[in-house]
């Protein structure tokens, strides 16, 4: 029995034995499981999170391609207007092309357009005419190339050097008639010119120049026809003059009772104002015709003035006027003297002529910085305030002396005031009636 | 300079304004013929040597710049003043480079101005 029960009780332990190791392989193999379970829990997370990191990423690409089919929709659009503006724009291009090459055309004047290295880019037709030149022979040439630029003489002017270089540095170059030049045409004959050479700036820079020229034939004809009508009429109104102040003078001379040599010294006088105006009329016409050339010398202006006082020596004393000269010895300036003296000529003159007897002269002068100024102050009659604007004009005489008996032609201020503007200066006054007048003079020294 | 018994030729084809004008000198002791064209001039001057030329430079048949280039061109020297009316500053560069003394514009010209001018370039 016993043995019974201790082989029993064996048994049991070999199988207690068998169910723990059983036990310890259940335990590590559900180890195991719980390991791969947990990775596997790590593996659907991740899965998951994938899941819907994809379907965001499917929702944004299927939202870019709705975006991309409305903008192929609008592009489609777009080009399309696109198109039809390019279409229009062509069209006003176009137009406008044409509009300018017709108004180009039209133009009487010739035209040239050059780039800023001075190579020709366009002409108009007038260009083609005038010269006889074809655009297609001119393209990308100098201008004093295929046009060279003569001065009266026949000598050659240097556009290049001189005008081109002048307005690429941002200069409007002018030449008009009283600076002529002669453009010589394909034929080698020539013609005179006048032209206006303008840069052609795009924000500030110059990218070009362009040119208009015109033929002045008809122009200098006309002027040469003037200035020897002047030339001609003065000598024509000079020669029986002359005849008069000589006989009038030979009377004189013979001791005439008084009263005749008052009439015959009155005669006299006459002529001789008629002789200056003719004179004064010349140098009017010589003015305005641009046919002064000047001769600059350097002169002290206390002998200017000096010879301008002995020119009218005998009108001071006619009139019992004092005349005071205050002038620096050392005072000089670079000026045509010829012209200077007329200045001060007709502004002396006028002082002595429109100042009551027993009056005051004073002429003054001075260096300004570098400008000289020369007054010349009278205690005279003085023009009238409503007047003072009109001094200037040709033929103008305030009416406070036109009435007087002094002789005047209104025509010496005008000529002041042209040959001080020719000699690089200015003329101004003040002037109240009745109490005097003081013309200045101010030119550069 | 005495001027007495000098001889002037006044070349001027205006003859009224040369009968004044030789009056003038004539009063002043001055001895005076008067040729009324160019070619007169040159014809008085090469038979007469005057002592002064008064010329015109408008004058018929030869004018004063052609009377000029032949007294150059044969050697007459003779002080030459020139009476005209044309102003014209390039007849008067034209006179002063044919050794024309002075230049007078005629209307301009007085007694007073003309008398000192002969009597300093009287030959």
């Amino acid at each position: 029995m016993a043995k019974k029960t201790e082989d029993v009780r064996r048994k049991l332990a070999i199988t207690a034995k068998k169910l723990r190791i059983k036990a310890a392989e259940l335990a590590v193999t559900a180890r195991e499981k719980e390991n791969v379970r947990r990775k596997l829990v790590v593996t659907a997370a991740k899965l998951h999170r994938k899941a819907k990191e994809l379907a965001v990423t499917a929702r944004e690409k299927e939202d870019v391609r709705r975006k991309l089919v409305v903008t192929a929709k609008k592009l489609k659009v777009s080009r399309e207007t696109l198109e039809k503006k390019i279409l229009e724009r062509t069209k006003d291009l176009d137009q406008s092309r044409v509009k300018c090459e017709a108004i180009l055309a039209s133009i009487g004047d010739g035209i040239v357009v050059a780039d800023k290295e001075g190579k020709i880019t366009y002409v108009n037709k007038t260009f083609e005419d005038m010269v006889g030149w074809k655009t297609k022979n001119v393209l990308g040439k100098y201008m004093v190339e295929v046009v060279p630029r003569e001065d009266e003489k026949g000598e050659v002017v240097l556009l290049k050097e001189r005008i081109l270089s002048q307005v690429l540095s941002g200069e409007r170059v002018i030449a008009d008639v009283t600076q002529p030049f002669y453009y010589i045409r394909k034929n080698k004959s020539r013609f005179p010119a006048s032209s206006i050479v303008t840069p052609i700036l795009l924000s500030g820079e110059i990218i070009g120049i362009v040119e208009t020229f015109r033929d002045i034939t008809k122009e200098k004809n006309i002027d040469k026809a003037k200035t020897e009508f002047v030339s001609l009429a003065s000598h024509q109104l000079r020669t029986p003059l002359t005849s008069i102040r000589w006989a009038l003078a030979s009377l004189k001379r013979d001791r005439l009772p008084d009263e005749q040599n008052y009439v015959v010294s009155g005669a006299h006088e006459a002529a001789a104002q008629m002789a200056a105006t003719i004179n004064k009329m010349l140098m009017i016409s010589r003015i305005e015709m641009g046919g002064i050339d000047q001769k600059r010398t350097h002169v002290s202006l206390q002998t200017v003035i000096g010879k301008v006082v002995r020119l009218f020596d005998g009108d001071r004393e006619r009139h019992a006027l004092e005349l005071a000269v205050e002038c620096p010895r050392q005072l000089r300036a670079r000026v045509d003297e010829q012209l200077l003296i007329e200045i001060l000529s007709n502004l002396l003159n006028n002082a002595y002529n429109y100042t009551p007897k027993g009056g005051k002269v004073t002429i003054r002068a001075a260096q300004e910085d570098e400008m000289i100024r020369i007054d010349v102050t009278d205690t005279g009659y003085g023009i009238p305030q409503a007047e003072q604007g009109r001094i200037a004009e040709k033929f103008f005489r305030a009416s406070n002396v036109a009435s007087r008996e002094e002789a005047g032609t209104g025509i010496g201020l005008y000529m002041v005031y042209n040959i001080a503007r020719l000699i690089g200066g200015t003329i101004s006054f003040v002037s109240e009636e009745n109490k005097g007048t003081t013309f200045t003079l101010l030119f550069p020294s | 300079m005495r001027i007495e018994h000098k001889h002037v030729l006044i070349a001027e084809d205006d003859k009224f304004l040369a009968g004044v004008v030789g009056k003038f000198l004539s009063a002043q002791g001055l001895q005076v013929t008067i040729a009324h064209d160019g070619r007169e001039a040159v014809e008085i001057m090469e038979k007469t040597l005057p002592h002064l030329l008064l010329l015109d430079i408008l004058l018929p048949v030869l004018d004063g710049h052609g009377v000029l280039k032949i007294l150059q061109g044969k050697k007459i020297d003779c002080p030459v003043i020139v009476m005209s009316n044309l102003s014209d500053k390039l007849v008067q560069k034209k006179c002063k480079d044919m050794q024309v003394k002075a230049y007078f514009v005629k209307s301009d010209l007085d007694e007073a101005t003309l008398l000192p001018a002969i009597k300093k370039f009287l030959r």
